[in-house]
């Protein structure tokens, strides 16, 4: 009974905060796409076999977090959806359980990569911002002073 | 927004900003497992290899691709095998019709792997007991795996080797990338000679082309890191004898970027010895260049062949004519895509579709038999060979 504890003391986050993902098909890209209200719309792209994404999608939730009334955050796997689990847990374990989670869902997944942006050769992590005015602009790679330095 | 981003430098975790030296690099994004091999043998039968539940496996076809055997099993026991486009199944037909097949085995560590070996003496109705090429055992990333077979009937063996990035990473030291290792058997691949290091700091996730050059020797062309993380491309000679190994910058695009592309190059080499390449940079916007290398300076006649949504380029050569395929993406799918020289890469023809598909698409390989140009393309709905044309 103690172990039982135990496991759901240990399980007990993660169910409790995961995060809700939704498929993003490649219908779903316009409304993705779709200009915020007001401030701006990071979509960080990441993928579960990129060891550069999860400090660029922390650094995203840390500004997102400094500018809650302006930055929407949205993390976007560009891993097939059927990989629920392995999405939600690397999500968690990186703290980004309380942000809107996509993940792809096609037959040919990198028609939605070029749906998204025609500029993206699919590369991760890509931070994609879209501003209110309907402008937007994607960064790939990991955000180092060097490349933050450039814009 | 240049504010938000002020403000977003001060909220970089601090290993960010001192270095990204990560162990691993971003990788595939999408599991898409749709990595074949294929190759002529010298009377024109056709093999191929992919993988499928932990085996790989060898396929062969009299008719150019219209119909395949059977297939056999490379590696009777099961292992887990990369198979990706990238960091796929390899196959080279030997001198004497040996059949060497390479692959990357995965470890139960990600990102880590061992590049594996066998081989079939009798036509591919046996293959030995697979081995390891590397004697570096540890577990960590021996993956990427490029095989090819010299003048001398040398079996070459290149792939992207993570040892060096490991001890850097255990010293606390800045270590960008990976490096390239390679090793060769003398004896038809019944034993391998101790890898050699040809150089430190290559891209983590790219395929390595190699190629054989006029002189029977084996050249490869592989993205590199040049500098803070410009992914150019570098061409060297794997020498096989006591000569020092000659690594040089062959693209000077200096696309800079934290982040494996995951886009290898594709090289051929012409009898006059002309180095046709192809190469992916996104730089500003995605496109595949073709140029042919000068190594040491930049490469001549350099022109972009295809732009955004364009992907894993190959190139061919025989005689004056080059032939460079690429998978195209849009709103609709892939599209098989080819361009034509017939003045020796100077000038391409309009690019021409040669098959569609709205499911996913494994990197096309060109291949020649007599002057003739084919395409392998896997794909979701099943492997295909497509005549490329002479228009």
């Amino acid at each position: 009974m103690r172990r039982m504890l135990m496991a759901l003391a240990m399980t007990g986050p993660i169910l409790a905060h995961a995060a809700a993902l939704t498929a993003l098909s490649a219908a779903d890209v316009p409304g993705l796409l779709k200009p915020p209200g007001h401030g701006e719309r990071i979509i960080e792209l990441w993928a579960l076999d990129c060891a550069y994404c999860e400090s660029n999608m922390r650094a995203m939730a840390a500004l997102q977090r400094a500018h809650p009334h302006r930055i929407e955050l949205i993390t976007v796997a560009t891993d097939e959806i059927t990989q629920r689990d392995a999405i939600l847990e690397r999500l968690h374990a990186a703290g980004l359980d309380r942000y809107p989670a996509r993940a792809y869902t096609d037959a040919s997944p990198e028609r939605i990569d070029y749906l998204i942006d025609p500029h993206w050769g699919g590369e991760t992590p890509r931070t994609f911002v879209i501003r209110a005015d309907g402008t937007m602009f994607g960064i790939s790679g990991a955000l180092t002073p060097q490349r933050l330095s450039m814009l | 927004m240049r504010k938000l981003f002020v403000a977003l430098l001060c909220l970089l975790p601090p290993s960010l900003v001192a270095q990204d030296n990560m162990s691993m690099a971003a990788s595939p994004s999408h599991a898409v497992e749709l990595g074949a091999t294929a190759s002529f043998d010298a009377h024109g039968r056709l093999w191929m290899v992919d993988a499928a539940d932990e085996h790989v496996r060898l396929r062969y076809s009299d008719d150019f691709g219209t119909t395949f055997s059977a297939p056999v099993i490379v590696n009777a026991q099961p292992e887990p095998i990369y198979y990706r486009s990238e960091n796929r199944p390899k196959l080279a037909v030997g001198t004497h019709g040996e059949l060497y097949v390479t692959w990357s085995q995965s470890l139960a560590k990600p990102w880590t792997g061992y590049v594996r070996f066998a081989r079939s003496l009798d036509g591919g109705v046996h293959f030995s007991t697979p081995v390891t090429v590397h004697v570096d055992r540890t577990q960590i990333g021996h993956t990427f795996d490029a095989l090819a077979v010299d003048g001398e009937g040398r079996v070459v063996v290149a792939w992207i080797d993570k040892r060096d990035a490991e001890a850097a990473s255990i010293q606390r030291k800045p270590y960008l990338g990976a490096a390239l290792y390679y090793s060769w058997s003398n004896d038809q691949g019944h034993t391998f000679v101790p890898e050699r290091k040809l150089v430190d700091h290559s891209c983590d996730c790219c395929r390595i082309a190699l190629t054989r050059t006029p002189e029977g020797d084996i050249a490869a062309f592989f993205r590199s890191i040049f500098g803070d993380n410009i992914r150019d491309h570098a061409y060297a000679v794997l020498h096989t004898d006591a000569q020092p190994n000659k690594v040089q910058r062959a693209t000077f695009d200096n696309w800079q970027i934290a982040a494996c592309p995951r886009h290898g190059p594709g090289l051929a080499i012409a009898a006059d010895g002309t180095r046709h390449a192809v190469w992916y940079v996104a730089k500003d916007t995605p496109a595949i260049w073709y140029g042919q290398l000068d190594p040491g300076h930049p490469p001549r006649h350099a022109q972009v062949i295809a732009g955004a949504g364009a992907s894993h380029g190959d190139v061919a050569v025989d005689g004056s004519t080059v032939w460079v395929v690429w998978n195209q993406v849009d709103a609709q799918g892939y599209s098989l895509m080819v361009r034509r020289s017939s003045d020796a890469g100077t000038h391409f023809d309009a690019p021409r579709t040669l098959a569609t598909t709205a499911s996913s698409a494994g990197s096309p390989q060109l291949l020649l038999w007599h002057g003739h140009a084919y395409v392998a393309w896997n794909t979701t709905e099943g492997f295909r060979v497509l005549t490329v044309g002479e228009h």
